[in-house]
């Protein structure tokens, strides 16, 4: 299993894995370990399969690492080099925490694409349940017959699902706590990261351009929460703070925003007042901002305070959004600007004239002219569409038979007389009633019950899997026509056919539970 | 509409007060429109004057459905003519001019493009630009009158596109033959742009100023003026180029100097008034007053004109140099220019029509430029015109700053009822509305004028939507107050802090604030930044902040309406007074609470509002303090207002401050609001408060139907026209 073409990233001996010794090693793509003396892996695992790694705490006597993979097996390592265990230990830490997230995105998209798959569609679950949970076919093969359609399903509904947007306060929750000596901790999440992250690219581009070059991550981010950048209320004079550059980009980026204007007239400030007055006219009392000379410090870093809640409230509403209607978006801002620059007018009326007639509408004023209709509500689409149909020798009734008939109808309700001589005795008429009412004679055999009555939901149910199943087998086993493969024959030969024997037993046995429950 | 019908037949003004979004716009326009119908002869034109121009939009739209009605159940399209009429920014469709950014930047190019002379010269030299749409409008726009319509402002341009005419020109010129024109209530108001725009409209027209709560104070702003030291510097410039071009002129032409002169002396200035588009300049003062005489000899010639100019300058140039306030009168003012440098009454008076005609003769295409010369000779002619309601005051410094020197010479108008008294005097009904008008009866006494129906009126409610509590108690027992012994004190703060904290977790959507003044939203802000508070509110909800930049907070608030639109939740920080608080509306989740931190008195130690509070109290017997509550009280109604916008819309009023307990303040409270107060939620802490909300919105929160308000607060075509039901209604109108 050894491939020599891996590119060996770390190799650590004297690592211990079921009280063995050996060596592991971290390769570009996955882990392994290898027992000593033997040139063969016993462990091996792809990054991807990876969930997420566990070191043991500090204090204690042994050094291990523990990984835990996504089908929730967990492999540890046991670092057994005395003097170098923990940093041994370190080191592998370190380069996994920098390898995993790279292929985690690609697993988890997998994963997460299989399970909204599964959750979204109930009859797909049901069929996952009874091949997979009940071992009739494996996990893979489920999915790789599936796969065609993970990839071609059409991204719209993908789409449909909420993004989970950032909370406002994901900054107030690194409370920094002191440390006793002087110092202050801050915890950092994962999500925090990417709550960060999400908000303030420029902070991503220079993680992305400083981490692991120049800086750590520890330092990248113990330096980001000394800068100025972070504690925006004191007044930035630094230069060699690589944050400055991203506080200019900050600002640069608030520009833009207030320059491109609003959409919504109503709300714009600038041009609501008609006829503003001249400079010079008017009681305008005092201008303390205007001159910038006279204005003191803690004011302006007041101002700054006020101007980064802005900032920072408008990040985070554009970062939960800016996934979900990126495409939008942005044909909609090059419009806008587009629109902006050379004649807005034909830009603006459609909004302009949507929010007038919002404000100007009452909707309890409307009068409701329409008849109230019940939104037809079906449960199985398919059954509505398509249902068993009894075959019958059809006789069609043309609408002038039925004009004609309901003529003659009326024609007879018309010229009706009772007559009272000749009606009923009332014990006939009584007995006529119950044999026609339901439950009676006359009501029992005419019409016919239908079958899904018959039959208790649940063996309905029941059946309905075992025929979905057993649909996907026969799927299965057609699918591997032609056969031109070693592999597909042996699937065909082998466990294809074990496979169908399972789910016939299965059929078996429920055939058998459903004959003992009837008796 | 019993009133505003009693007003209309009396020929008399009205004072109506009606809460906002109850159809005060659609009621005064239907029932003025069809008396307007009724009665041609009496009621010839509706000049509906609003606040904003997206208001003024609004009024345009529903006077449009009204008109669609009319046509709908008569059956016949009526020829009334409506339209509204905006500045040239907003109305400009040509390509250079209207794609500048400034309204001022778009009047200048404008009037270099159409003013006389320019057109004069491109008919020697066509390659001098002009605009085509106005060229086109002169041409054959005039001849036939816009057809019958509602012409909003988009309207109008898309008419002016299709036909090559300008719709600013053709908007001004139909005003006079519209029945209904809607615009800004500056166009009334302020006698520079009044003598323009508004001076040939007929005597038989019904006013109508929405939104009026604060017309006081536009009329005191059309007739101000503040000169600074910079104000002098570019004037100094201005004159100085000013005099080359005199001089340059006199060598080439000067015939046209001789002309002018001889113009001035036979006082013909009637002939040039005729060409409108060269009016870029009008008299400040009002038009009574304009002495309708020839220009003095002493200041006829161009070069005497501007020696005078440079003599006035350098004479308040004198009165900035002052090291201590100084506050005289008019008359005072004039006695000592007189006594210093010989300048007389009499000219002085002129020089604002003198400059204009100068400016005209001397051929100067970019008035801008001129702003400040403009601004002085404006100040000169108001100074000598009016010796009463007038007052200057000289400060050589900000008071928060004595040690920098900012000399300002501030020229202020504290009498309103000056720059309104033609309104009322020459139209033949004005009706004052807004939706906070209380207490009723100090405007007629501000505004100098007696009205014939004075009213204010409710809201009837199928359900109680709005909810007035009086936060006066922070959990810790301590008083809330914005008072200035307080102000600075931590524990008033934090409480504050408290407030918007549960507020923010139990209120859905959004949540506006308002704090009494800017300095003081910055304090509290940086206060809550640094105790924490804020970073918990962000939790529940986010924060956007109005700032002093409009640009800046109209982006803060789209994004804030965005985050309540896609349910995230969002929190406003405004200040009273400030442009958010007077012409957004928050409605439905907009804002689902309004907090108003304090009380938002105006800055009492301002000069200028101690010598208007000084001139109420002699003139007006209005004591000072009844006026600043008043000022305060209807800043704050104005600002709780904005989250009401109509029957089926609700919202929490929050009073944080234990001061709106009083009756004094309270009672200045519109009525429509203050009976929704009850006695229980006088002095509450913020805990029984959110107790009471998170009590009320769960009842909001429960669905309203139109059922619901069948009968009570809506009525059909056949409950309206049921005898039961009309009895029932006169009854209610017989209690208020």
């Amino acid at each position: 299993m050894t491939s020599l073409s891996e590119e060996v990233l770390l190799v650590v001996k004297k690592v211990r894995q079921k009280k063995q010794d050996g060596t592991l090693y971290l390769m570009a793509e996955r882990i392994a370990w290898g027992p000593e003396g033997k040139d063969r892996f016993t462990v091996s695992h792809l990054y991807a399969d990876i969930r997420c790694q566990k070191i043991s705490p500090d204090g204690k006597a042994k050094v291990q690492l523990q990984l835990v993979l996504h089908t929730g097996e967990s492999t540890t390592f046991h670092f057994a080099n005395e003097s170098t265990a923990l940093k041994d230990r370190e080191a592998a830490k370190e380069l996994l925490q920098q390898l995993l997230p790279k292929f985690k995105k690609k697993a988890n998209k997998e994963l997460e694409e299989k399970n909204r798959m599964l959750q979204e569609d109930p009859v797909l679950f049901q069929l996952y349940k009874d091949l997979v949970v009940s071992q009739v076919i494996s996990a893979e093969e489920f999915w790789a017959n599936r796969s065609g359609g993970i990839n071609n399903t059409d991204p719209s509904p993908y789409n449909n699902k909420q993004e989970v947007g950032i909370s406002g306060a994901f900054l107030a929750d690194i409370r920094p706590q002191t440390d006793g000596c002087n110092g202050l901790r801050y915890n950092l999440t994962a999500d925090i990261i990417e709550s960060i992250f999400r908000t303030y690219p420029a902070v991503k581009q220079k993680y992305s351009e400083n981490v692991p070059h120049n800086l750590t991550e520890k330092e990248f981010w113990t330096r980001f929460f000394q800068s100025h950048y972070f504690h925006r209320d004191r007044i930035n004079t630094g230069t060699q703070d690589i944050f400055s550059e991203c506080a200019k980009q900050d600002e640069k980026g608030l520009k833009t925003l207030v320059t491109q204007g609003v959409k919504n007239p109503l709300v714009d400030l600038q041009s609501l007042e008609d006829k503003t007055l001249d400079e010079g006219y008017g009681i305008c009392t005092t201008q303390p901002s205007t001159s910038n000379a006279n204005k003191s410090v803690k004011d302006s870093s007041n101002s700054a305070i006020i101007k980064r809640f802005n900032h920072h409230s408008a990040m985070v509403l554009a970062a939960g959004s800016r996934r979900g209607e990126l495409a939008s978006d942005q044909a909609s801002e090059t419009s806008s600007t587009d629109g902006n620059s050379r004649d807005s007018d034909f830009f603006q009326p459609p909004v302009k004239k949507v929010k007038l007639q919002e404000a100007i509408e009452f909707e309890d004023l409307q009068r409701e002219n329409r008849p109230k209709t019940v939104p037809l509500n079906l449960k199985k689409s398919d059954r509505y569409a398509h249902g068993p149909v009894p075959l019958q020798s059809q006789q069609y009734t043309t609408s002038q038979d039925i004009i004609n008939s309901v003529n003659y109808i009326r024609h007879e309700m018309a010229s009706y007389k009772p007559s009272l001589t000749q009606v009923l005795s009332s014990t006939a008429a009584t007995s006529a009633i119950a044999a026609l009412s339901p439950g009676g004679v006359l009501m029992q055999g005419g019409a016919q019950q239908a079958i899904n009555q018959m039959v208790p939901t649940e063996v309905q149910g029941e059946l309905k899997h075992l025929y979905v199943a057993a649909g996907e087998l026969l799927r299965h086993f057609w699918s591997c026509f032609p056969v031109n493969t070693l592999f597909l024959e042996e699937k065909l030969t082998g466990h294809l056919e074990e496979m169908l024997q399972t789910a016939y037993s299965k059929f078996q046995v429920w055939q058998t539970r459903r004959m003992m429950r009837k008796t | 509409m019993l009133e505003l019908k009693r007003t209309l037949d009396a020929k008399g003004h009205g004072v109506l007060e009606m809460p906002s979004g109850t159809g005060k716009t659609i009621s005064l326009l239907s029932l003025i429109v069809a008396y307007q119908r009724a009665f041609p002869l009496e009621v010839t034109k509706l000049i509906y004057c609003s606040r904003t121009v997206p208001e003024i939009e609004k009024v345009v739209e529903e006077l449009r459905k009204l008109m669609e009605f009319y046509t709908k159940e008569t059956g016949e399209s009526n020829n009334f003519l409506a339209l509204a009429l905006s500045s040239r920014k907003n109305l400009c469709i040509h390509p250079e001019v209207s794609s500048l950014r400034f309204g001022k930047e778009v009047d200048g190019k404008c009037h270099s493009l159409t003013a006389s002379y320019v057109r004069a010269q491109h008919h020697s030299n066509p390659n001098l630009p002009v605009c085509r749409f106005y060229e086109e409008f002169d041409s054959v726009g005039r001849q036939v009158p816009l057809p019958a319509g509602i012409y909003n402002l988009d309207d109008l341009k898309a008419f002016g596109r299709r036909k090559g005419w300008c719709p600013y020109y053709l908007a001004r010129y139909s005003i006079l033959h519209a029945n209904i024109v809607v615009y800004s209530y500056h166009y009334l108001l302020d006698p520079k742009i009044a003598d323009l725009v508004s001076k040939e409209l007929a005597k038989k027209s019904v006013v109508v100023f929405d939104e009026a709560h604060n017309i006081d104070n536009v009329c005191i702003d059309s007739m101000s003026v503040n000169i600074t030291r910079r104000t002098l510097d570019r004037c100094q410039t201005n004159v100085d180029t000013l005099q080359n071009t005199i001089h340059k002129i006199k060598e080439t032409d000067a015939a046209k100097l001789r002309e002018e002169y001889r113009r001035l002396v036979e006082g013909l200035k009637e002939a040039n008034v005729a060409r409108e588009t060269d009016i870029y300049l009008a008299n400040p003062v009002l038009p009574d007053e304009i002495l309708q005489e020839a220009v003095p000899g002493s200041i006829r010639t161009a070069e005497h004109f501007v020696g005078f100019m440079r003599r006035f300058l350098e004479y308040l140039k004198s009165r900035l140099r002052v090291q201590h306030v100084v506050q005289e009168s008019a008359p005072q003012f004039l006695k000592d220019i007189f006594e210093k440098v010989c300048i007389d009454r009499k000219p002085l008076r002129f020089c604002a029509e003198r400059l204009q005609s100068l400016l005209r003769t001397l051929e100067i295409a970019d008035i801008a430029d001129f702003s400040a010369v403009t601004l002085i000779s404006n100040f000169a002619t108001l100074v000598s015109t009016y010796s009463q309601g007038f007052t200057i005051i000289i400060e050589p410094f900000e008071d928060r700053t004595p040690t920098i020197a900012n000399p300002v010479l501030h020229f202020s108008c504290m009498d309103p009822s000056i720059a309104i008294k033609p309104v009322f005097q020459r139209f033949q009904s004005v009706v004052i509305t807004s939706g906070t008008l209380s207490p009723l009866d100090i405007y007629p006494r501000i505004l100098d004028f007696r009205p014939v129906t004075m009213a204010s009126f409710t809201m009837t409610l199928a359900r109680t939507c709005l909810c007035p509590l009086i936060v006066g108690r922070g959990n810790d027992q301590v008083a809330l107050s914005s008072k200035f012994e307080t102000r600075e004190d931590f524990a008033v703060i934090r409480n504050y802090g408290n407030l918007l904290l549960e507020m923010s977790a139990i209120v859905p959507d959004g949540i506006v604030a308002f704090f009494t003044s800017y300095v003081y939203m910055e304090n509290i802000v940086a206060s809550w930044y640094e105790q924490g508070i804020l970073e918990n509110i962000q939790r529940n909800k986010l924060i956007f902040i109005e700032t002093q930049d409009a640009a800046e907070t109209s982006m803060a608030l789209e994004k804030y309406q965005e985050a309540c639109e896609n349910g995230r939740g969002a929190i406003l920080l405004s200040v009273a007074r400030g442009k958010v608080s007077e012409g957004i509306d928050f409605v439905h989740h907009y804002g689902r609470a309004v907090i108003m931190f304090g009380v938002p008195y105006v800055y009492t130690q301002s000069r200028i509002l101690k010598a208007r509070l000084e001139y109420l109290r002699d003139q007006f017997q209005i004591r000072e303090n009844d006026f600043l509550t008043f000022d305060a009280m209807r800043h704050a109604a104005q600002c709780v207002g904005r989250a009401i916008r109509g029957k089926t819309d609700y919202g929490l009023m929050i009073f944080a401050d234990k001061r709106y307990a009083r009756a004094d303040k309270r009672g200045k409270l519109p009525r429509w609001i203050q009976e929704h107060i009850n006695d229980g939620s006088l002095n509450l802490t913020v805990d029984e408060a959110v107790q009471l909300s998170k009590h009320f919105l769960r009842q909001m929160a429960q669905p309203f139907r139109q059922e619901d308000q069948l009968g009570l607060s809506l009525l059909t075509l056949e409950q309206l026209e049921s005898e039961e039901m009309l009895q029932k209604i006169t009854q209610i109108a017989h209690q208020t």
